[in-house]
C-alpha cells in the first residue's frame, strides 16, 4: 500500500516543488553548494521524466549523456537511481522484488533498479540506450528491461581497441543510432542543439580539471567518499548541462578555498590512499569513518579522472567516439593499470584499496593484477570485496578489520 | 618502550578468549577460555586466569592491548590492534625468520606476509565461509561421530585419497554423510577433509608471494594432522608453537611493551 502510494507520488510534477524547500533546508547544514545543487538537479530531472515533455531516454553509466541531451531527451540512469535507493538505505524493498526475477549473482545495482522498475518507481522510458564499454552487465539488463518496456534498446557496440578503424566503426555508429532515435522521438537533430551540449561539457570538464589539480594538494581537502558519492552522480548523469557546469564551479570553488585556507578535510591526514574502482557502498557503513578515523584520506579515486579531450563541435561524432574510446576501463588491462599507476604518483598516495564489488566481473576480474603492479611499485594495495548496493552482503566488522589490518600495515 | 615491563595482550575471538602476560623473561602466564556468548563475562575470566598464572594483578599491567573481534568490547584501557599485525608479530617473535604466517581460528583463515623487518606487508583473509576453518573440522567431526581432538590423529591414518569436492562446509557435511554411507573408512574421510582445507588454504596463500619460513598459528594449528598436510602441500617444513592458539595473544602484548600510549 505504501509502496503504491510512493509511486503514485513521484509521478506527480508537484511532489518535486513540495519537498523541494525541505530539502534546501535539510542540506543547508552542508557547506558544500554543489552538492544542493546535485540534489536540484536530480529532482528536476526525475520530475521532467515522469512529466514526459521530452523524451524519456535511459541510458546505462558510460553512455555520454552529452549524446542523449543533443538528441533533446532526457536521461534517467537507473543505476545511478539504484545507488540513491542504497543510500536511503531502502534498496532491500527492491532487491526482494528484483530477486524474484533474476540472479543474486548479478550486480546489486541492477537488481535494485529491475525491483523500481517492477515496482513503478521508475519512469517509463521511451527508448532504452547502452553500450558496451567497461559495465558488460548493463547490455543483458537493459535486453531484459526492453521486453519488460516493449521499447527498442539501442545498443554502441564500442570496440576493444582505440584505432582508426575502431574510431569509424563508432563514429558510423553515433550517425546511425542519432538519425535513428530522431525519427523515433520526432525530434530532428540539430547541430545547433548539440553545439551548445558540447560548450558545456568542455566548460565543466575544464572545472572538473581543476578540481582534479586542487586535490593533489595536501592535506587533502575534498573526500573521495563525497567524490565517489554525488561526485560520479554529477559525472554519469549532467555532462552536457548547465546545471553541471554550476556543479563543477561551485565545487572547484569550494575546494579552491579549502586548499587557500590550509584545510584539509581530516584533523590529522596521516596517510594518503587512492580509491580504485568507479564506485563504493552506497548504504550506510562504516567504511570511510574507519579510514577517518585512522588518519587515512582518500585523496583521489579513478571515477574522478577527466580520461577524454575537448569535445570538437567541428566534429561532434568524431569527438564523441574520443570521448568513448579515451575510457582506460575499455580495452585492454594495461591501460587501467598504467592510468592507476600515474594516479597513485601524481596524488602521492600510499597505499590504494580496490573496492571489488559483487558480480562486478570486468573490475574485480583485473583487481589482483593491478593490485600485483602496484605492489611491484611499493604502493600497497588491498583488495576490499563488498557490495555497492546490497548490504545483506556487507559485514561491517569484518570490514573494519581488513582495513584498520591495512592501515596498521601503513604505519 | 614502558618503563614496567609488565604488559598483557588479550585476542578475543568469537570462539575463544585468549590472554598472555609478558614480563622481562617473556611470557609469565597464559589462559584460554571458551568466549560463549557473554563476551565481558570471557574478557574478565580469561584476564583473571592469565593473570594468576603470572602471578601478578591488573594494577601491575603497564599497558595493553586487545585484538580479534572483540577488541572494542574492553571495560578497561586497552589499545585495539587488528589480528593480522598481532598473529605477525607474535609469530615472528617465536620464530624470527617466519616470512608467511598461516593462522587457522575457529571462523576464520589468514596468510600473513611479513618483510624481513618482520612488518605486514601483505595478508589475505577469509571470514566469509567456514570452509578452511576450525569450525569447518567440528562439524565434520560431528558428522563422523569423532572427537574433535582425535582427527588429526586419524587423518594420518588415511590410506586412500578421498576429495571432497564441496565448497559449503553444510554441502560437505552431506558429502560426508554419502561418502560412510558408500563404505569409506573414517580415516580416510578425514583425511580428505585435511586436504580439502589445505587445499583451500593453499589457493589463498597462492594469492601473495610466499617466500621464507612458514609458521602455522591459531587453534587448527593443533591438528598435527593439518601440519602434516600443509607441509606436504606447500613443500615446506611448517614452524609450529608449542601453544598456537596464544600468538595472536602473545603479539598483540608485544605491542602493548613496545607502544608508547597504551590507551587508544
Amino acid at each position: 500500500m505504501i509502496e503504491r502510494l510512493i509511486a503514485w507520488l513521484i509521478r506527480r510534477p508537484h511532489y518535486y516543488y513540495l519537498v523541494r524547500g525541505p530539502l534546501r533546508v535539510y542540506y543547508a547544514r552542508y557547506a558544500n553548494p554543489a552538492f544542493m545543487i546535485w540534489v536540484s538537479f536530480l529532482l528536476r530531472t526525475y520530475k521532467e521524466a515522469f512529466a514526459r515533455t521530452r523524451p524519456v531516454i535511459w541510458s546505462s553509466a558510460f553512455v555520454p549523456t552529452e549524446l542523449v541531451y543533443g538528441l533533446g531527451g532526457v536521461p534517467v540512469h537507473p543505476e545511478i537511481l539504484a545507488s540513491l535507493m542504497a543510500y536511503f538505505d531502502i534498496s532491500g524493498w527492491f532487491l526482494e522484488k528484483a530477486d524474484t526475477r533474476i540472479s543474486t549473482d548479478l550486480c546489486s545495482f541492477y537488481r535494485i533498479a529491475l525491483g523500481m522498475a517492477m515496482a513503478g518507481f521508475l519512469p517509463q522510458p521511451d527508448l532504452l540506450l547502452s553500450s558496451s564499454t567497461f559495465c558488460d552487465g548493463s547490455n543483458k539488463f537493459f535486453g531484459y528491461l526492453s521486453q519488460l518496456y516493449n521499447v527498442p534498446h539501442f545498443f554502441l557496440d564500442v570496440p576493444y581497441h582505440d584505432g582508426r578503424h575502431g574510431r569509424r566503426y563508432l563514429v558510423d555508429q553515433l550517425k546511425d543510432l542519432t538519425d535513428s532515435i530522431a525519427q523515433l522521438t520526432g525530434i530532428p537533430w540539430r547541430p545547433e542543439r548539440m553545439e551548445r551540449v558540447v560548450e558545456l561539457s568542455n566548460r565543466a570538464r575544464g572545472y572538473l580539471l581543476q578540481i582534479n589539480d586542487l586535490r593533489k594538494s595536501r592535506p587533502a581537502p575534498f573526500p573521495g567518499s563525497e567524490a565517489l558519492s554525488y561526485g560520479v552522480g554529477m559525472m554519469f548523469c549532467s555532462i552536457g548541462t548547465e546545471p553541471s557546469v554550476n556543479f563543477y564551479r561551485a565545487l572547484c570553488r569550494f575546494i579552491q578555498q579549502k586548499v587557500d585556507q590550509g584545510a584539509g578535510y581530516l584533523p590529522e591526514e596521516k596517510h594518503r590512499l587512492l580509491w580504485l574502482h568507479h564506485i563504493r557502498p552506497y548504504y550506510p557503513n562504516n567504511i570511510f569513518d574507519v579510514l577517518n578515523g585512522n588518519g587515512a584520506a582518500v585523496v583521489f579515486e579513478e571515477a574522478s579522472h577527466v580520461y577524454w579531450p575537448q569535445l570538437d563541435n567541428r566534429a561532434i561524432f568524431e569527438s564523441v567516439a574520443q570521448k568513448i574510446l579515451s575510457n582506460f576501463s575499455n580495452g585492454p588491462l594495461e591501460r587501467r593499470v598504467d592510468n592507476a599507476l600515474k594516479m597513485a604518483k601524481t596524488y602521492e598516495v600510499d597505499g590504494a584499496i580496490h573496492f571489488s564489488h559483487w558480480g562486478c566481473r570486468q573490475s574485480c576480474g583485473g583487481a589482483s593484477v593491478l593490485a600485483d603492479v602496484l605492489k611491484a611499485q611499493g604502493i600497497p594495495c588491498m583488495i576490499l570485496d563488498g557490495d555497492g548496493g546490497d548490504p545483506s552482503n556487507y559485514s561491517p566488522g569484518q570490514t573494519q578489520t581488513r582495513l584498520e589490518a591495512f592501515v596498521e600495515m601503513l604505519e | 618502550m614502558n618503563s614496567s615491563p609488565l604488559c598483557a595482550g588479550l585476542d578475543i575471538g568469537s570462539l575463544s578468549t585468549e590472554v598472555v602476560v609478558i614480563g622481562p623473561q617473556g611470557i609469565m602466564g597464559y589462559s584460554i577460555v571458551p568466549t560463549g556468548s557473554n563476551i565481558q563475562r570471557a574478557i574478565q575470566s580469561s584476564m583473571e586466569k592469565a593473570l594468576k598464572d603470572a602471578g601478578v594483578s591488573q594494577s601491575h599491567l603497564s599497558a595493553v592491548v586487545a585484538t580479534g573481534y572483540g577488541r572494542f568490547n574492553l571495560s578497561f584501557p586497552a589499545r585495539q590492534v587488528t589480528e593480522i599485525t598481532c598473529h605477525g608479530r607474535g609469530a615472528s617473535h617465536l620464530f624470527p625468520r617466519t616470512r608467511t604466517v598461516i593462522d587457522l581460528g575457529g571462523q576464520d583463515s589468514k596468510v600473513i606476509i611479513l618483510d624481513a623487518r618482520r612488518r605486514v606487508v601483505d595478508f589475505v583473509m577469509n571470514d566469509k565461509c567456514a570452509a578452511g576453518t576450525g569450525r569447518f573440522l567440528e562439524v565434520m567431526a560431528g558428522a563422523l561421530e569423532t572427537c574433535l581432538e582425535e582427527m588429526g590423529s586419524l587423518s594420518l591414518r588415511a590410506r586412500k585419497r578421498i576429495s571432497i569436492s564441496s565448497m559449503c562446509t553444510v554441502f560437505a557435511e552431506s558429502e560426508v554423510v554419502s561418502l560412510i554411507a558408500q563404505g569409506a573408512s573414517r580415516e580416510d574421510i578425514i583425511g580428505g577433509i585435511h586436504d580439502s582445507i589445505a587445499s583451500r588454504i593453499y589457493r589463498m596463500a597462492k594469492r601473495l608471494r610466499i617466500e621464507g619460513e612458514i609458521t602455522f598459528t591459531g587453534g587448527v594449528a593443533k591438528n598435527l594432522g593439518m601440519v602434516e598436510v600443509l607441509r606436504r602441500r606447500f613443500k615446506a617444513s611448517i614452524n609450529l608453537p608449542d601453544e598456537p592458539q596464544i600468538v595472536g595473544a602473545l603479539g598483540a602484548a608485544l605491542i602493548a611493551r613496545n607502544s608508547p600510549q597504551p590507551v587508544r
